[in-house]
């Protein structure tokens, strides 16, 4: 991404000041619901209801019962043991998937890879029902195998690394053929260290969506203990559907650690979640 | 997209490379056999049979997609589905755009304002969903502020009930998913607009073009390659919408804004009706390939593409 | 640089360890709830599983009602298998699609019947009753339906719903207005309601009469001679077009349009007919037995009356409660047999979990046992009694399709009348029409 300072014309003075004022107003906008969020988790319920902001209202009480009343520490330890697991694990599979489809010349390696790219544009709800038939007839139902084993495997990420493995230059495989150095060390020590942005970019675009995820893990548990942390969060919904006291509390443990790497990590995530239109172009 | 353009040099097969190369892609192909090539070919054969709670009970040929186009639900379904469409990609392409070329000049504090547009992209949607019920509910902050405004100008009001009438369930959905997915759609859009070459603009300029005309004749047929692949991927999305409605609404009142996905996971878990959901799943497949086909062959219509 | 790749190895190593141990952790508990019949020996007790939803104090009850029954048979040990409800289906279904013996419960507590017994996961208990001479005319008229399919038991409900009217006596004296009596009529209760809600300068209310789920409108439907359907359990037509029944919905819409009740959409909002009531927002509702114990610790000054009927109208209660059931798939279905019969019965299950408080009892005899004819409140017990009396058929459809009928397209059609977005007649004809359509789809009537 280049710089933000090589932009077109510089800008008069009220133009500035119009043009701050309508990014400002997004900027409320979009901020407004996590505000509203953090002010609600720290009133009781009868005083939001009355909308009586006095500061005498504001405590932790919320959180405190929420955490009472839901086991978020689990919740998100489950989050985390799958979105780790599964990130890592996918970009290890489809980086050596793509290494192979981009610099190894075998029989049928274009028929398999227009196998793989014919498989792109199909939906996930295809898939769905006969995926939950499949773990269930592995007796991985409600277990982290079924959360994390059908997120290894993934068209997307293998497409995309191949890609970019094909704009290396195939020299400097040959140079170290030539050195007798096998093919799974030119990947380890050659294609993997070129690779560090991408990887790193698509990392973060596979570890969000996974964390974010809820249709799959919403079918594949049931039991509390196997929830992630939208599932927890929305079978909590269920459960207290107006207290909205714990509810907005629930949503900002669920978001706090989330939002607080994003801040710090920020240039990442925007790459991250950009290079989703690069791999479509 | 040209996957199967020619390789750096003459291509051939290398002998020793050949169990190598299957080395290497077992892990994914393995993967991608059983949950995806076998999932496909198991979904069409359920969507062919009567499935039930205990597995295949009967070969139902076109039974379950016969039901189907009768059932007035999946049709409402699919029409609370193009509503989506219509409104969320156009709405969202549009903002997206104009956050990002208001973030394209130069101006102090784009980093912040880019920070705060991307913050909902990183939010876990049924906690954006849990806040929107409380936002729209009927006595809720969205409802007090538009009485004020109302009051204001001295018009009438009478609150919308935004989560609980037919009338407006929808566009609760398309509020909390532009709150969500703008944010995407700018920064994509950003990244496309740095990359329009500065010299385009300075020769516009000397041709007497004025600030609209430079946006409309050189900014935009430049970013068309980006708008299209947003549309398509907005489209998809849209089409797919789940957790949106699922925790905002549970696809109501009256499946007002039941989404096609909802009812697929209706079909199956709730009414233990797996071969109707496989058969919803396909007829979604299809429409979503016709859409995305239909688009791809009129972008030539609209997209502009630099000859490479 | 090397430092940097040696680390990434050891992250990358570190992960894979957690990831395998995490699984190996967790894999083996899924097979886990299995424990069953295996160990029958000689001398040895049976082992049988027993599934149930429930909350913690529910859960409670059920382990009481397994001790009472271990205590009177030692020969037969129970297993507990409980889950919240809203988890509880998809996972047994599990357990019966797995097929073995050694998972599947042998007992379970199930709805709807039918549903499960056309999927051939359910047990016929006609010949266990024939053989054992089970009495099931003791149960309230109707309510054996629910767990039929096909014309056999395949289950013997719990509980029955019984809806009441619950009114909070503080409000009534306020209002000036006489405590209702057991024969009060749909007149009487449009005064009563006048008179009890209370509305702001702009009409809106502020204080309803009744709040009342939506769920309950079969209740007034019936009681004016309408009807959902013309077969509850082989169904060839919509009846809800039927004059009579589009005066029952009229009946409740009405209540809404003038402010009397409150939406059922605002009412989930507001937290449901219990947190209205409390806090006097609704001075009555319209609900099962299941609020008693909830009222009770609050110390709440109310009665409770059965629902006004129209004037030449009828009583009725809609029969249907969740029912214990047993597995096809069962290994123990003698010991299975017995425990359900026990459970069934005066001085058995019913009884115990009728003392708790938990249950309005499916058999007549424990209903006018002191189990239920305590001297806690509400003091009209005789008037719970007089509305299960009246119950029957007419709330729910007995075939397995029901379920997808009802909440695909009669729930969410009447959700619009509710919002008060359609009138009641144009409603219900398109609701008719949808409800003809998926009946001839599914090849009824068979």
């Amino acid at each position: 991404m280049t710089t933000l300072s090589a932009s077109p014309t510089r800008m008069s003075t009220p133009a500035r000041v119009g043009l701050h004022a309508l990014l400002l107003f997004f900027s409320t906008i979009m901020l407004a619901p996590f505000a509203v969020m953090f002010v609600v988790s720290l009133l009781p319920n009868t005083a939001f209801l009355a909308r009586d902001f006095s500061p005498a209202n504001f405590s932790l009480n919320n959180y405190i019962r929420t955490f009472e009343a839901v086991p978020f520490g689990r919740y998100y330890l489950n989050s985390v043991v799958v979105s780790v697991s599964v990130t890592t694990v996918q970009i290890l599979i489809s980086s050596l998937a793509a290494f192979a489809f981009a610099r190894l010349r075998f029989r049928g390696r274009e028929a398999i890879f227009l196998f793989y790219l014919a498989t792109l544009m199909i939906p996930f709800p295809v898939t769905l029902i006969p995926n939950f038939l499949i773990i269930k007839n592995f007796g991985w139902y409600d277990t982290y195998l079924a959360l994390i084993v059908p997120g290894l495997f993934s068209v997307f990420s293998t497409f995309l690394l191949r890609q970019y493995y094909r704009g290396i230059p195939l020299d400097f495989d040959e140079a170290a053929r030539m050195d007798g150095a096998s093919s799974l060390r030119i990947w380890w020590q050659i294609i993997v260290p070129l690779s560090g942005p991408v990887l790193a970019t698509l990392a973060i675009f596979v570890f969000q969506g996974v964390w974010n995820d809820f249709l799959w893990p919403l079918v594949v548990t049931t039991s509390e203990n196997m929830r992630t942390i939208p599932v927890g969060l929305a079978a909590f919904v269920g459960q207290y559907s107006t207290a909205w006291d714990l509810l907005m509390a629930g949503s900002v443990i669920a978001l706090l650690p989330v939002l607080v790497i994003y801040v710090l990590g920020q240039k990442w995530f925007v790459q991250g979640i950009a290079l989703s239109g690069m791999g479509g172009r | 997209m040209t996957p199967l353009s020619p390789s750096h040099r003459p291509f051939r097969w290398r002998p020793d490379q050949q169990w190598e190369g299957y080395l290497f892609i077992l892990p994914s192909f393995a993967g991608f056999l059983v949950f995806i090539v076998l999932a496909v070919v198991m979904s069409l054969g359920i969507s062919f049979s009567e499935w039930g709670l205990t597995g295949f009970k009967n070969f139902a040929g076109l039974l379950n997609y016969r039901q189907l186009l009768r059932d007035p639900v999946f049709w409402q379904t699919f029409w609370n589905t193009a509503f989506y469409i219509v409104t969320i990609v156009p709405l969202q392409l549009a903002l997206g755009l104009i956050m990002a070329v208001g973030l394209n000049q130069a101006i102090r504090g784009v980093t912040v304002y880019r920070l705060i547009y991307f913050m909902p992209v990183v939010t876990t949607i049924v906690a954006g969903a849990i806040v929107f019920r409380l936002l729209l509910a009927t006595n809720g902050p969205v409802n007090n502020l538009l009485a004020a405004a109302f009051g204001l100008l001295g018009l009438p009001f009478s609150a919308p009930n935004w989560l609980g009438s037919s009338d407006f369930s929808k566009w609760s959905v398309v509020i909390l998913t532009l709150w969500k997915n703008t944010g995407f759609t700018m920064v994509v859009y950003l990244a496309a607009l740095q990359g329009v070459p500065k010299e385009l603009y300075d020769a516009a300029h000397t041709d007497g073009a004025n600030a609209w005309q430079r946006f409309r004749n050189v900014t935009l047929p430049l970013i068309s390659p980006t708008t299209f692949f947003l549309f398509i991927f907005q489209m998809i999305g849209a089409f797919q919408l789940f957790t949106e409605p699922f925790v905002m609404t549970s696809g109501g009142p009256a499946n007002s804004s039941l989404s096609v996905v909802q009812y697929i996971y209706l079909a199956a878990f709730r009414d233990i009706r797996m071969d109707k959901a496989a058969a919803m799943a396909w007829v979604l497949f299809i429409f979503i390939f016709a859409f995305t086909l239909f688009q791809n062959r009129m972008q030539k219509r609209w997209v502009h593409y630099e000859s490479e | 640089m090397k430092l940097k790749r040696t680390l990434l190895l050891g992250a990358l190593l570190l992960v894979s360890v957690l990831i395998l141990s995490a699984c190996t952790g967790i894999a083996p508990q899924a097979a886990a709830p299995s424990a069953g019949g295996e160990q029958v020996a000689a001398g040895e007790p049976v082992t049988i599983t027993w599934a149930f939803w429930g909350s913690p104090e529910e859960a409670a009850s059920h382990k009481i009602v397994a001790d009472a029954f271990m205590a009177e048979h030692p020969e037969i040990k129970i297993e507990i298998w409980n889950q919240p409800w809203n988890d509880y289906f998809t996972k047994i279904q599990a357990l019966w699609a797995s097929g073995d013996s050694k998972v599947i419960p042998d007992v379970a507590f199930l709805w709807p019947t039918p549903r499960y017994a056309a999927e051939g996961v359910l047990e016929n208990l006609d010949p266990f009753i024939e053989a054992s001479g089970y009495d099931l005319n003791d149960y309230w008229p109707g309510l054996l339906e629910s767990a039929k399919y096909e014309g056999s038991v395949y289950g013997f409900p719990r509980d029955i719903e019984v809806n009441v009217i619950y009114y909070n006596k503080d409000m009534f004296d306020a209002a000036g207005v006489a405590y209702p009596t057991d024969d009060w009529t749909w007149d009487d209760f449009l005064a009563a309601a006048e008179a009890l809600t209370q509305k702001d300068a702009n009409g809106m209310t502020t204080v309803y009469a009744l709040a009342a789920e939506g769920g309950k409108w079969a209740k007034w439907v019936n009681q004016n001679n309408g009807a959902i359907l013309d077969d509850y359990v082989n169904p060839s037509k919509c009846m809800l077009t039927d004059p009579a029944s589009v005066g029952g919905v009229q009946f409740f819409a009405d209540l809404m349009d003038q402010g009397y009740a409150m939406r059922p959409a605002d009412l989930s909002q507001a937290g449901g007919d219990a947190a209205v009531f409390s806090s006097g927002q609704a001075a009555m509702i319209l609900q099962n037995t299941s609020r008693v114990s909830a009222f009770n610790a609050a110390g709440m000054n109310y009665d409770v009356v059965p629902p006004p009927i129209p004037a030449d109208g009828k009583r009725h209660n809609g029969a249907g409660g969740a029912a214990w059931v047993m597995s096809s798939g069962s290994d123990n279905k003698d010991a299975a047999w017995t425990f359900i019969q026990w459970l069934q019965s005066d001085g058995g299950g019913e009884t115990i979990y009728t003392e708790r408080g938990e249950i309005f009892p499916a058999l007549q005899s424990v209903a006018n046992s002191p189990a239920f004819m305590t001297d806690q409140p509400p003091a009209n017990k005789q008037g719970i009694i007089t509305e299960a009396a009246a119950s029957d058929v007419g709330n729910f459809g007995y075939f397995p399709e029901w379920g997808e009928l009802d909440g695909s397209i009669i729930g969410p059609g009447l959700e619009k009348i509710w919002a008060g977005e359609i009138d009641p007649e144009t409603g219900l004809a398109d609701i008719c029409a949808q409800v003809d359509q998926f009946l001839a789809d599914n090849g009824y009537p068979k």
